[in-house]
């Protein structure tokens, strides 16, 4: 059993903090290297079978260094894939997905319908790295299948988005015909594992978020100490100090319930609250690493934007933070 | 370890079921009955052996782990009982300074008398020495008398909580304006009958009076009542100061999490529960809520690992004073003009769903103990680093 100390030195490593968006290659080959691609896996199934908190601890990590390989989204497809009752070659789905085989999956809402003849149409939005994808892991009603980007069906079309450190794309499907060998899931089955899948992405996104949150909150902290206005070094002056302090209490109270959360069995909107709750600390620290920066946080040669960015598509991964305080609000008002 | 820890939830547990008190938040609506009910439920713990689990093991329910002393705290915060306020500073401040301070005499002579409900007070704060407490110029001198020297007292202290129901007084004094500020002071324990004591409760805007006044005129405290070398007073507050770390903040965020149903129930008697921006709201105070609580625990965590570092009480502290402001506003904007009419107060409550009450109490936890604004200076310079304060300043 690795200890988690361990865990998160091997990953502060793998993604140092010094150098931010590494090359998504890159990053990726460290993942498989390292063996994180079965971090969560069974160990009947040949994974380290470690539990979210490792997961964590990777997610986190790979945000402070703004990392762009797709760990969160081969995590969650992987285990989409572990828990199917009935994929054809289901071992060796796992094989290939644990040596770096990559399955994408939408991280929004889309509007794909199944027709009466069996045939997929529609479109998917939001769908990340799918140009290292082989596959999509599509969920429609009552139904988890896996469907082949290659397929004469299926269009894929890169969106640029405003996050540098991530590449979208649309999916668009013209009467695709579902192949039986590839179905995940079904009804009771694909239910639950579009539970876990939720659970998987938003606990990553949290992670990711604090981690990113933290780098960013330490950049600004060291440039308050070493940039000089008025014959003083910024972080001098109390209205500043105050402001870094507000921000750090922010980013500790989330890191708390992150871990405490991580370590029980929390329900999904539990998860979706501790979501909602990291992502906006990471939007509040970074909308604040900005303005504490002054004009040199405003170009594009320094990093505060690459955090900024990547924390306002965070916000929107996986349900916003006004969704999720809506349901938490909705739940504790029907006890 | 952990089993240990089990019995001993389930065995508070089961005491509480039949000890704790139900009525108190009725029976408490003024603050002499407040004061008896704390009396008795203190008696009550006493005897059970749960007031003083911090304590040494030779006192009776005493010796318990940190670890222990959580369980405790947890049971009274999920059983809803009252909290512990008027013996306090007794059993936390004037323990611990005694304890680590204080001589054999005087151990022997007040600590007992702790367990049977002695109040102590302390006095600390003064009018011009609140955030700054180096500037005390309450002022003590050495004077001759038949039965042995004195200190002669003259001053005034502020913000002592419940000093009008104290027995004794922790009390910290100027004997020497020389030198370092913090090297003129000295450290006594004095007798609220003596004469020249008189102490004046301060009215809270919300109707309670938790903290007092007291004023000291030519007040006589014999030699043997001093606590450590005169002029190491600064070193002894320190140890009064560091009595209680983490386990009030702990038992207040569960408190109030246990509490988030107020809210709830005064957003459905609003006929608010469809409002889709006040079950938001209500959400992220939930959220708010149970991560001071998660707070809370890894700061205790931290602590009974020995990794406690510079600041991170102030951020338990901060973290816990804001998200109260934020609840206690929640139900003050949704029960609406139902929270402008003034209804009687539970004292000594923080989450009472009295909303108007409950928001002024909120602003307690953001001045007093080290107000927020001191807590973020600690924050940034002893946490983060960022450069103190000049001392010197001039126009």
């Amino acid at each position: 059993m690795i200890a988690l100390d361990e865990l998160r030195d091997a990953a502060a490593k793998a993604f140092p903090s010094g150098r931010l968006t590494p090359p998504r290659t890159e990053g990726w080959e460290t993942i498989i290297e390292m063996g994180w691609l079965g971090i969560e896996l069974a160990e009947r199934d040949g994974g380290l079978e470690l539990g979210r908190e490792a997961s964590a601890a990777v997610h986190y990590e790979a945000g402070r260094s703004l990392a762009s390989a797709p760990l969160a989204v081969a995590l969650a497809s992987l285990k989409a894939v572990a828990a199917s009752p009935m994929l054809a070659d289901r071992a060796n789905w796992i094989e290939r997905l644990t040596t770096g085989g990559f399955v994408s999956q939408p991280l929004f809402p889309h509007s794909v319908k199944l027709a009466n003849d069996g045939m997929l149409s529609g479109t998917v939005s939001g769908v990340p790295e799918a140009d290292m994808a082989s596959h999509v892991l599509l969920q429609t009603e009552g139904r988890c299948d896996l469907v082949p980007l290659g397929d004469g069906a299926v269009t894929v079309i890169e969106r640029t988005t405003w996050d540098p450190s991530r590449k979208f794309f649309d999916v668009h499907l013209d009467r695709y015909a579902l192949n039986p060998d590839l179905v995940v899931a079904l009804d009771e089955d694909a239910l639950k594992i579009r539970e876990m899948l939720s659970d998987s992405l938003l606990m990553a996104v949290a992670a990711d978020s604090l981690g990113g949150a933290n780098a960013v909150f330490t950049m600004t902290v060291d440039y308050l100490k070493t940039r000089h206005q008025f014959g003083r070094p910024l972080a001098l002056f109390q209205a500043l100090k105050h402001r870094v302090a507000d921000l750090k209490v922010r980013l500790e109270a989330a890191d708390a319930l992150y871990w405490a959360r991580a370590k029980d069995s929390s329900n999904l909107t539990e998860i979706g609250g501790l979501k909602a709750l990291c992502s906006r600390a990471y939007r509040d620290v970074v909308e604040e690493a900005i303005q504490l920066h002054g004009g040199i946080g405003l170009t594009g040669e320094y990093p505060c934007h690459l955090f900024f960015k990547r924390a306002m598509l965070n916000c929107q991964i996986g349900g916003d933070a006004d969704q999720w305080d809506g349901q938490v609000g909705r739940e504790l008002l029907a006890l | 370890m952990t089993q240990a820890l089990d019995t001993l939830r389930n065995e508070i547990r089961d005491w509480l079921v039949s000890n704790a008190p139900s009525d108190w938040r009725i029976s408490a609506s003024t603050h002499e009955a407040f004061v008896a009910q704390q009396r008795a439920w203190f008696a009550k713990l006493v005897e059970a052996g749960f007031a003083i689990p911090h304590w040494p093991d030779r006192w009776p329910g005493g010796g318990r782990s940190l670890a222990a002393q959580k369980v405790i705290y947890e049971e009274l915060a999920r059983a809803d009982a009252p909290r512990l306020l008027l013996t306090f500073v007794s059993t936390y401040h004037a323990f611990a300074t005694l304890q680590e301070c204080g001589s054999a005499a005087q151990q022997a002579r007040y600590l007992p008398a702790i367990l049977d409900g002695e109040v102590w007070c302390q006095g600390f704060s003064e009018p011009n020495a609140g955030s700054d407490l180096a500037a005390i110029k309450t002022r003590a001198w050495r004077e001759s008398r038949p039965g042995g020297d004195v200190y002669v007292v003259e001053g005034q202290k502020v913000w002592s909580t419940m000093a009008q129901y104290a027995d004794r007084c922790l009390l910290l004094v100027r004997t020497s304006s020389e030198g370092a500020r913090q090297a003129g002071l000295t450290y006594l324990l004095m007798d609220m009958k003596s004469p020249g004591v008189s102490v004046r409760p301060i009215h809270q805007i919300q109707g309670d009076e938790e903290f007092a006044e007291i004023f000291l005129d030519k007040v006589e405290i014999p030699l043997t009542e001093r606590v450590g070398d005169e002029g190491a007073g600064w070193a002894v507050a320190q140890a009064t100061l560091a009595s209680e770390r983490g386990l009030t903040l702990m038992e207040l965020a569960y408190r109030m999490r246990g509490s988030m149903f107020r809210i709830a129930n005064q957003v459905r008697a609003a006929g608010l529960a469809d409002d889709a921006g006040i079950q938001r709201e209500l959400g992220r105070v939930a959220c708010d809520v149970d991560a001071v609580c998660a707070l809370a625990d890894a700061f205790l965590a931290k602590r009974m690992d020995g990794r406690e570092a510079a600041g991170d009480a102030s951020v338990v502290k901060n973290a816990y004073s804001r998200a109260l402001r934020s609840w206690s506003d929640l139900g003050l904007r949704v029960a609406g003009l139902a929270a402008q009419y003034r209804e009687p107060i539970t004292y000594g409550e923080l989450n009472s769903g009295n909303w108007m009450a409950d928001f002024m109490n909120s602003y307690a936890w953001t001045i007093a103990g080290g107000s927020e604004e001191i807590q973020r200076n600690i924050i940034a310079e002893r946490m983060l680093g960022m450069p103190r304060e000049p001392k010197e300043w001039q126009l």
